[in-house]
């Protein structure tokens, strides 16, 4: 019988562990539940916060008002089944049964021994007893308990309600997290409030409590004073008569003011601490739902520049640097910011290489884009990656590693230098031209596949109309590369993919645009 | 890079740190006379290396040493190319102080350097984190239009931008840009530079036809030898100066 029953446990535990469609059930309320990074976490938790605030809205209604009955149903059985589902659920993802039974099974078969259910049924408990004893599973537990009307003391349990918000309102969760790190700091200063307010509290009812003060009739009112005073906010409804007991109240007001000070300096070095961490956290999820996304990593002079010179194109970026400065830096001037080392592949993974398009190595340290680049390739080879470097050496490694685009300043500095030797004039053009001063500027319009203008002539484009300027067409080749054609004649036939490069000015090249796009 | 072939301008570099090397290397390559001054040691070796021929030694403080490089004031650039930004300003001060009218060119790290440089003299400013920022920004945003910057500018191949200033009696004084068939010869008009109404530049695209006159420079782009088809008819048409417009590249 008990070798039956541990077959049949056994024989289960394969079935579930061989189930796709279990494991992506399970996956799926994982995710909803617990997985901050899943974008449809946000609409559960949306959920959440809306009944439990509904509950709490209903529990203050009652204490002057009668509560409609469908309104006490709603929250009777509605919102209990909700929580009561999410509990279990809970429960379910935060451990796999069958894992542990599996476990356990091939242990005993190491062993040579068979399969003991007492021991494995122990272990499965104590797995769940690890849910069932944390703090926000017995929040969540107790939050339950209001549905139960006998006990009328009970309703003021919906308040727990109102903690298990912290669930689901990231910013309140961060809170607590913040607060977490200064545990040792926070109940150091908690315990010497305490002392005082023992201390202050009994001397103030040895020297008061016999007849002194008609206010201070027992220890209980003495306490209640001396915690009064020493968090400053003095209501006065307790007020020392005598001089002993003025003096008291001098010593831990003045005491009271220095605990004060403490707490709010460990509260604010604490979020100063983690702002950063936070921060970059707030920055992973707000890119959830974005697409081609630039990442510019480093910030310095040339990733300022880079950055900028995007935001004004409207492209999607998130700029990375380990310096907390640069990083800082870039956050005032408003660009999405992590403060993480870009060469460690973690910092892409949580940004989801799927959403990057364009990763730009723009340190000032060669070995340091190397390494990045090389990273992002690594990871994913369809993502563009542009290094920079400084050495036409260190750029030919790059390129065989494949690496997109290897940018040397010094060599583009030395080339607009070169124009510049040759046609001073022409070189301030140019200058002029890539840096948009003027109102006319260069620009480039694809023929879309189907696209009405795919097989028409250059003719038919009728650029000259809109005084729009020419300069070629970049078509691609077979095998992958891109050729420009410069100024190709009015016979020029276009194919889809073809990139019209052209000069015009704003107004033009908007309409040009409209136009092919129709 | 372009290969410019001609008559062309001397041209003196001070500095050889990373990018005097480079700098060097490719007006080199596109044919130059050039002059390397060197102020640090250390640097001397390495251009020996690099197999440059005439190098130099100075100092951007001393103006005697400048002198001693006996610079042709009308017919050199002057290209200021030292790591620091402080040395290429006293540099830019000095050979002001001494060449009035000689066109120097000084490279920059920030907008508030290239103000400095360009206040002490410099007649051109090469900001290098622009010049690649630019360059980065319009790969990813316009990457046709980056295609086409390097194929008209940068690559070494028959295309190139040129500027040409228009003299007396060829045929395009006083005629209206609209009127004259540039894509026939195979050449793209980008911008012209109309001498009444100053040296701005003035685009292609501006909307407006403008009359040519003597003194104008044009600016234009297109294949080598279509270029230098369109000057060879432009010296043809020369009533005045039967022998041919000046060429200067």
């Amino acid at each position: 019988m008990h070798r039956l029953l541990s077959r049949m446990i056994v024989s289960f535990a394969y079935m579930i562990e061989g189930s796709t469609r279990y494991r992506k059930i399970k996956n799926f309320f994982f995710n909803l539940l617990e997985n901050d990074d899943y974008p449809y976490k946000k609409y559960f938790d949306i959920f959440m916060i809306v009944i439990i605030l509904s509950s709490v809205f209903i529990l203050v209604i009652e204490v002057r008002e009668a509560v409609p009955k469908w309104l006490d149903d709603f929250d009777l059985y509605f919102v209990t089944a909700v929580f009561i589902t999410e509990y279990l659920l809970r429960m379910w993802v935060f451990s796999d049964l069958h894992t542990i039974i599996l476990n356990a099974e091939e242990e005993s078969r190491y062993l040579g021994r068979e399969l003991r259910l007492g021991p494995l049924f122990w272990q499965i408990v104590k797995d769940k007893w690890r849910y069932v004893t944390s703090p926000a599973a017995i929040i969540d537990l107790i939050a339950i308990l209001p549905s139960y009307r006998e006990i009328r003391v009970l309703r003021i349990l919906v308040l727990f309600r109102a903690f298990k918000m912290l669930r689901y309102a990231k910013s309140l969760g961060s809170f607590i997290f913040i607060l977490k790190n200064k545990k040792f700091e926070l109940l150091t200063l908690m315990l010497l409030t305490l002392f005082f307010v023992f201390i202050a509290g009994i001397m103030l009812y040895v020297f008061e409590g016999a007849g002194h003060n008609d206010k201070v009739h027992n220890l209980f009112d003495a306490f209640y004073w001396a915690l009064v005073t020493i968090s400053t906010v003095g209501y006065g409804d307790i007020t020392p008569v005598t001089a002993e007991g003025r003096f008291m109240s001098m010593l831990i007001i003045v005491t009271g003011l220095g605990l004060i000070s403490f707490a709010t300096s460990v509260i604010v070095s604490s979020f100063s601490e983690r702002l950063m961490e936070l921060r970059d956290e707030r920055v992973v999820q707000e890119v959830q739902k974005k697409k081609n996304i630039t990442v510019v990593c480093g910030y310095g002079i040339m990733g300022q520049k880079v950055a900028e010179g995007l935001r004004q194109a409207e492209k999607e970026l998130i700029v990375i640097d380990e310096d907390e400065e640069k990083a800082q830096l870039a956050h005032k001037s408003g660009f999405r910011t992590i403060c993480a080392d870009a060469a460690r592949s973690v910092i892409f993974e949580r940004i989801g290489l799927e959403k990057i398009s364009h990763v730009l190595c723009l340190t000032a340290d060669d070995e340091q884009n190397a390494f990045i680049a090389v990273n992002v390739k690594s990871l994913d080879q369809s993502v563009h990656v542009t290094a920079r470097c400084s050495d036409r050496e260190i750029a030919e490694k790059l390129t065989y590693a494949k690496i997109d685009k290897v940018v040397v300043p010094e060599e583009i500095t030395a080339m607009m230098g070169s124009v510049y030797a040759g046609e001073p004039v022409a070189f301030e053009a140019v200058q002029s031209i890539l840096a948009q001063e003027h109102d006319s500027r260069i620009d480039e319009v694809e023929i879309e596949p189907s696209s009405f203008f795919e097989g028409k002539t250059i003719e038919d484009l009728q650029m000259d109309e809109m005084r729009l300027v020419l300069l070629g067409v970049v078509r691609r080749v077979p095998g992958g590369g891109r050729r420009f054609i410069f100024r190709p004649d009015d016979t020029f036939v276009l194919m889809a993919g073809d990139h019209i490069v052209f000069m015009g000015r704003d107004a033009a090249i908007a309409h040009f645009k409209k136009r092919l796009l129709r | 890079m372009k290969r410019i072939d001609g008559h062309k301008k001397r041209i003196v570099l001070f500095g050889y740190g990373k990018y005097g090397r480079m700098l060097y290397r490719i007006l080199r390559e596109a044919g130059y006379d050039i002059t390397v001054a060197i102020w640090k040691e250390e640097n001397f070796a390495r251009a020996e290396a690099d197999g440059v021929k005439d190098m130099r030694a100075f100092s951007p403080r001393s103006n005697e040493s400048i002198r001693g490089l006996r610079i042709d004031p009308a017919n050199t650039l002057l290209y200021c190319v030292m790591e620091r930004t402080a040395n290429n300003l006293f540099l830019v001060l000095s050979l002001r102080e001494l060449y009035h009218d000689t066109p120097i060119i000084a490279i920059s790290n920030t907008e508030e350097n290239s103000r400095k440089l360009r206040y002490a003299g410099a007649d051109t400013i090469i900001d290098i984190y622009e010049a690649a920022s630019r360059y980065i920004v319009t790969d990813i945003t316009r990457p046709a239009v980056s295609e086409a910057i390097n194929e008209i500018v940068f690559r070494n191949n028959d295309l190139k931008i040129a500027e040409i200033e228009l003299e007396e009696g060829t045929f395009l004084e006083g005629a209206m840009t609209g009127s004259i068939d540039f894509g026939r010869r195979g050449i793209v008009l980008l911008a012209i530079i109309d001498k009444e109404l100053g040296d701005k530049l003035i685009f292609a695209t501006k909307g407006l036809d403008h009359k040519l006159d003597a003194g104008d420079t044009i600016i234009l782009a297109g294949k080598e030898r279509d270029i230098e088809a369109f000057r060879a008819e432009l010296v043809a048409s020369n009533k005045t100066i039967p022998q041919g417009v000046h060429d200067e590249s």
